[in-house]
């Protein structure tokens, strides 16, 4: 269903962003703002995702502006790429379709201290090793089985839950965004729909987008950082991208339906059902807001395990242990997510609700939130991109507070529909083509390898430049991958 | 109460899955609302199931809703199938729906997952209310709804 192209103004008001004025559509309440280099832009004008940018900009409460960050698409209510922020004292909502059905989606980076040439002759062992023991596509169950007091146990603790019972280290909660653990999540809240289906997919891949790659670091930008981060050229690392699986879907799903009749109760107009909220003080939003915080733990919890097994095979696949490789992770970010942050507002210093739905929280250096370690030079930002070119790691930026509530991009964004990449990979072998490219790939799912193609998906390199240059985040050092696992 | 007999209604056109950036729009076509409703299924675990056929319907589910708004039960009919997939590990192949001004009886029947004779296609989130449609065009009904990939 091909989308007409936005008809609106937008309006370029500094480096790479670009203004939708709140006089675009009745109900606006702030401008829209997009970070999108020009190139960038001709892409992004082509759907109806600045249209959402300015839908989302009629919520109450919300401030300065609703944003955009370059990887922006057409998403369902908000775009993808999307971050708003609501002040709960303004009559601010919360929106379970600002975060997205993915609570907690994110990505961690693991360190090895592995290079590529010590990689190079096992690569193929590796990815099928790792494509064999860790579960990935629909309807595969994990290798740990919670009952239903665990999972709400698990819910409540984060990875800590986990690391007590042997699979992992505690320092893996100080390299983890909110340690791992966003206080005042309420497991209760949760459905027992959702914790059952909860119960079997901890450490669990899923499907889609999700995938674990080995990838070696082929380029480094900012030296310095580079050396607070552990990374240098050549290092192997291994990336890894989940979420809460189907107990976070239906965390939401539970939501929206009891948000349906929320515009009507609380009196406000929406221009599109999905974009369901409820003021944040309201029993709807603060049940909500519980359970999405357990739901993101949960989320959490499913990263640390998959990065346990992704050390247990390495250890296999090398005869030595996790500890001997080196294998430390350098950071977990969040890119679907609601916090409460302290954010400066028109001079003021305010408690807001940031939603980030496919965005990345970006703090910069001295942020109080930055784990110790990295303080001096600011949050390690990691940025999937396609699984033929690269991916990134960056490092936040005093302009993503000023400009976007400490935010920037989460990946490279789709340029291809689903339908469109898997009619165009039909009738050719995706895992050959990656393999001249350098890169072992092994999926579940004989469509997800073609929808998931490296041409589906717009150039990650573009995506962050534009961040770079619009002062959200730093380039630090570039991936590539050499193995691929997908469901 | 035995099942329909066939579930193909892609084979006379009467659904599609259409494209949606990220995800995936099934859009139907049908004279009646039942037909609607059941087509609607079919579409989505077209885009479940990597081969719908190899689903045998040997267990029949029921759901009951009630609610006056059509958009809203397709919604919950989706959405509540969908549960049954991924909380109880059901595929379903073919359904019959009674949708009626206050609510609907639907029936879907299908089998346990069985990874040796079922290949899953897509891991399916979620059912959106984003441009979420049931109209009357001309002298049949439409159907749009966009699920989460």
């Amino acid at each position: 269903m091909a989308k007409p192209e936005f008809a609106g103004t937008l309006e370029k008001i500094g480096c790479n962003c670009w203004r939708i004025p709140k006089s675009y559509k009745p109900g606006m309440r702030v401008d829209g703002h997009i970070f999108a280099s020009d190139k960038l832009m001709e892409t992004i004008r082509k759907d109806q995702a600045p249209d959402q940018v300015a839908n989302v900009a009629t919520l109450p409460g919300i401030q300065k502006a609703s944003l955009a960050m370059p990887d922006i698409h057409w998403g369902y209510g908000f775009c993808i790429g999307g971050v708003c922020a609501t002040d709960p004292e303004e009559g601010g909502v919360i929106s379970p379709g600002g975060v997205g059905y993915d609570i907690n989606c994110g990505v961690r980076l693991l360190k090895t201290n592995l290079f590529l040439d010590d990689v190079k002759k096992h690569i193929r062992e590796l990815v099928k090793a790792l494509f064999h023991t860790i579960p990935s596509g629909a309807g595969r169950a994990g290798r740990y089985k919670f009952n239903t007091t665990d999972t709400r146990r698990l819910m409540g603790e984060g990875p800590r839950f986990v690391i007590d019972r042997g699979l992992g280290v505690a320092k893996d909660l100080d390299h983890t965004e909110s340690g791992g653990r966003i206080p005042d999540g309420d497991p209760h809240e949760v459905s027992d729909h959702a914790v059952k289906r909860g119960t079997e997919q901890c450490g669990t891949l899923g499907s889609g987008n999700h995938f674990l790659e080995v990838q070696v670091v082929d380029a480094i930008l900012d030296a310095d950082v580079a050396k607070v981060f552990g990374l240098e050229l050549n290092q192997v690392c291994v990336m890894i991208h989940s979420g809460s699986r189907g107990l976070g879907y239906q965390v939401c799903d539970d939501a929206l339906s009891v948000f349906r009749n929320c515009p009507e109760k609380y009196k406000f107009e929406l221009p599109d059902r999905q974009l369901a909220c409820a003021p944040v003080g309201s029993p709807e939003g603060r049940k909500y807001i519980a359970a999405m915080r357990a739901a993101a733990n949960y989320g959490f919890c499913n990263r640390q395990l998959l990065m346990h097994q992704a050390r247990e095979v390495f250890a296999e696949v090398f005869g030595r242990s996790w500890q001997d490789l080196g294998m430390e992770l350098l950071y977990d970010v969040a890119h679907n997510i609601a916090k409460l942050e302290e954010h400066d507002v028109d001079g003021i210093k305010k408690k807001v609700w940031v939603h980030r739905k496919g965005a990345t929280r970006a703090f910069p250096a001295g942020h109080p939130d930055v784990p110790e370690q990295f303080r001096s030079v600011g949050q390690p930002v990691i940025i999937p991109g396609d699984m033929g070119r690269a991916s990134w790691v960056l490092v936040g930026s005093a302009g993503s507070m000023e400009k976007t509530f400490g935010s920037t991009c989460h990946g490279a964004g789709r340029a291809m529909s689903r339908t469109a990449a898997k009619l165009d990979g039909a009738g050719r072998k995706i895992e050959k083509e990656l393999e001249a490219r350098g890169v072992i790939a092994m999926a579940t799912s004989r469509s997800g390898l073609a929808e998931e193609q490296p041409k589906a998906y717009k150039n990650v390199d573009d995506v962050v430049d534009t961040v770079h240059d619009a002062d959200l985040s730093r380039k630090v050092a570039r991936m590539r991958p050499i193995g691929v696992i997908k469901g | 109460m035995v099942p329909p007999e066939s579930w193909a209604g892609y084979h006379r056109g009467m659904y599609e899955l259409f494209e949606h950036t990220a995800d995936l729009g099934l859009r139907v076509r049908a004279a009646d609302l039942n037909t609607l409703f059941a087509e609607a299924a079919a579409c989505l675990f077209a885009a479940v199931v990597e081969d719908v056929g190899s689903v045998e319907p040997r267990v029949a589910v029921t759901v009951e809703l009630t609610g006056t708004d059509r958009e809203f039960l397709l919604f919950d009919w989706l959405r509540d199938l969908l549960l049954k997939c991924d909380e109880d590990r059901m595929v379903f192949s073919r359904f019959a729906v009674e949708v009626r001004a206050d609510g609907l009886t639907g029936t879907a029947w299908g089998e346990p997952f069985d990874a040796a004779r079922h290949q899953l296609a897509h891991e399916v989130k979620a059912i959106t209310y984003h441009e979420l449609k049931v109209v009357r065009e001309g002298d049949e009904w439409l159907a749009e709804v966009i699920v989460d990939i």
